[in-house]
């Protein structure tokens, strides 16, 4: 095609990760990182309840997420940031809910969209984002998690694509209940990530393309795809 | 299999796609939800070459819209994400359409080749750049004379020479095509003077100087809204070929004596069996395509899974004339003039 005149402007540079607005912001942005790794722990341990076969293999699975959580925890005494645990705790509770809910129920399909879909997607997303604004010292801690991550989006990935039919309805309905909360929980850290040079558009996308990777490897077709995402889209 | 990324021409028109598609949620959201969303993968077809053989190929929509071009990260973003979803599904030769290459192109993606965890493989992408200044001169070569107009005379204004297409469309232009005279516009001085001396003459003027002056006027750069052009101007026949994106020439020219044709278009022999070109203003949307989609059918067609077209300047005339082969062979025509439209002919002596 022709070409006409666009002028790009200057990639952003790095934060300021001295300045207060910058420490601030991180105290819950950590905080986040932190509980969501311990949550994504716990929760994998529970769901060894639900699939008795893999216990062993989850048990795995949440030894990593407690082991990322110690990177980030180092993350934060690195930059003499405190992290606000209240906040994070708050920050998760109703998507905490919802799995203890489907837990409780012996949904474990619900479980896995929760915990191995979306929130894994949602943290590859925001890992990917971090690491080029990052300090050089959560930089090295953040690429050695991410790669980790996905083998955890895999787990549910492939239990749910093994199970696809049996669990499709089930899927469907826990991607209408809990997407427009991730979309809110996003809203939520929006400034904050701003603060960290992480822009909202870009970790909606980027959550939506891991996501909608996830579905599509399950079995879910591109139209379904579309359809199921856009809950995360409008609020 | 081959791929395609494209756009809607503007948001409102996004919108109603999306509507058309079922997708209710998208068509009622605001410009900033678009911003967010991920790239779609629309629809799969079968193509079916003059040869027989028969080809898969893929649209992917990238969400961008004309009204995000401002906005330089969402932008790169659409293209950026666009391209790795067909590198993850696999496609062998994606054709960047609309503005896709341009920002590509403009915004220097090339530097940025890692996407999360993809390695973007440019190989397996094409700006589809050769086949378009390819169709572009044969619809000059073809259709300037059923206006009356013999090249070998001609004066040829190229509109945005020094690009990627518009370079290529000179160097076949002055030395494939015998045409008299080429005029090359362009904004940037030091580019014109090289493509100049490239080409070994030509006439360096202004969009002003050389619009009265042409026979033919080859528009190979986007239009500025504010553009306006003085029909009466312009010598009595004149044949436009309108190459840029978005194809608006039509609506800035009212004259009897001048033909516009919508540039780097090509018809199929048979029906395709899609739905996005019907949102794209064809005339023919089962046959009808931008040229830049039609290379990636071509190279597919062909085994040729390379980055034929790529980067800038970089297009010669033995990859014109091997494109422009195999656009034949497959069943490629390039769009003419309706009879009915072509101004009449001079009465001859």
């Amino acid at each position: 095609m022709a070409s006409s005149v666009l002028v790009p402007s200057i990639a952003d540079g790095l934060p300021d990760f001295s300045s207060e607005a910058y420490k601030s912001a991180y105290s819950r942005i950590n905080a986040i990182v932190i509980e969501g790794e311990q949550e994504a722990h716990d929760n994998y341990i529970s769901l060894g309840s639900l699939i008795p076969t893999q216990v062993e293999e989850l048990a795995q699975l949440a030894r990593m997420e407690l082991k990322h959580m110690k990177g980030f925890q180092a993350c934060g005494k690195n930059l003499g940031v405190e992290a606000d645990m209240a906040f994070a705790k708050m920050f998760f509770a109703p998507l905490h809910n919802n799995f203890k809910q489907a837990l409780a129920a012996n949904q474990v399909v619900t479980c896995l969209v929760i915990q191995a879909l979306m929130i894994e997607a949602f943290a590859i997303a925001a890992y990917h984002i971090y690491i080029p604004v990052a300090d050089p010292f959560a930089r090295k801690i953040t690429e050695g998690v991410v790669k980790d991550e996905y083998t955890h989006l895999n787990y549910g990935q492939e239990w749910l694509k093994a199970n696809f039919e049996a669990s499709r309805s089930e899927i469907e309905q826990a991607n209408r209940t809990n997407l427009p909360i991730i979309r809110r929980m996003l809203e939520q850290v929006a400034n904050d990530a701003a603060e960290l040079h992480m822009e909202k558009e870009s970790l909606i996308e980027d959550f939506l393309i891991a996501y909608q990777e996830a579905l599509m490897e399950i079995g879910f077709s591109p139209r379904d795809l579309a359809r199921m995402s856009a809950a995360a889209l409008v609020s | 299999m081959f791929g395609l990324i494209g756009h809607s021409s503007s948001f409102s028109e996004a919108r109603l796609k999306a509507r058309d598609l079922g997708f209710e949620d998208l068509a009622d959201g605001e410009l900033d939800i678009w911003c967010s969303a991920p790239p779609q993968l629309l629809e799969t077809f079968e193509v079916t070459s003059n040869t027989g053989k028969t080809i898969q190929g893929t649209y992917i929509d990238s969400c961008f819209v004309p009204e995000m071009l401002s906005r330089f990260k969402t932008a790169t973003r659409k293209v950026q994400n666009a391209m790795e979803l067909a590198q993850k599904r696999g496609i062998n030769i994606t054709a960047l359409g609309g503005f896709t290459s341009i920002i590509f192109e403009n915004f220097n993606l090339a530097k940025f080749q890692q996407i999360r965890s993809t390695l973007l493989q440019w190989e397996r992408f094409t700006t589809g750049n050769t086949h378009t200044a390819w169709v572009i001169c044969r619809q000059v070569e073809q259709n300037a004379p059923l206006m009356g107009i013999d090249l070998a005379k001609a004066r040829v204004a190229v509109v945005g020479a020094t690009g990627d297409i518009g370079s290529a469309v000179c160097r076949w232009l002055s030395r494939r095509s015998g045409v008299a005279d080429l005029l090359l516009v362009a904004r940037q001085q030091q580019r014109l003077n090289d493509l100049r001396t490239e080409l070994g003459g030509g006439e360096v003027l202004s969009l002003e100087e050389a619009l009265p002056e042409a026979d033919v006027v080859v528009w190979v750069a986007s239009l500025p809204q504010t553009l306006t052009i003085d029909s009466a101007s312009l010598r009595k026949p004149c044949l436009m070929i309108d190459g840029g994106y978005p194809k608006n020439l039509d609506g800035k020219v009212n004259s009897p004596h001048v033909n516009v044709l919508k540039g780097g278009i090509v018809e199929f022999a048979r029906d395709i069996g899609w739905q996005m070109m019907e949102m794209a203003e064809m005339a023919n949307p089962r046959r009808q395509l931008f040229a830049c989609f039609a290379e990636a059918m071509l190279l597919e067609f062909e085994d040729w899974h390379t980055n034929f077209s790529w980067g800038r300047n970089n297009i010669t005339l033995e990859a014109m004339e091997q494109i422009g082969a195999a656009s034949i062979r497959h069943g490629f025509s390039v769009l003419g003039l309706e009879a009915a439209s072509i101004s009449p002919l001079p009465i001859a002596a």
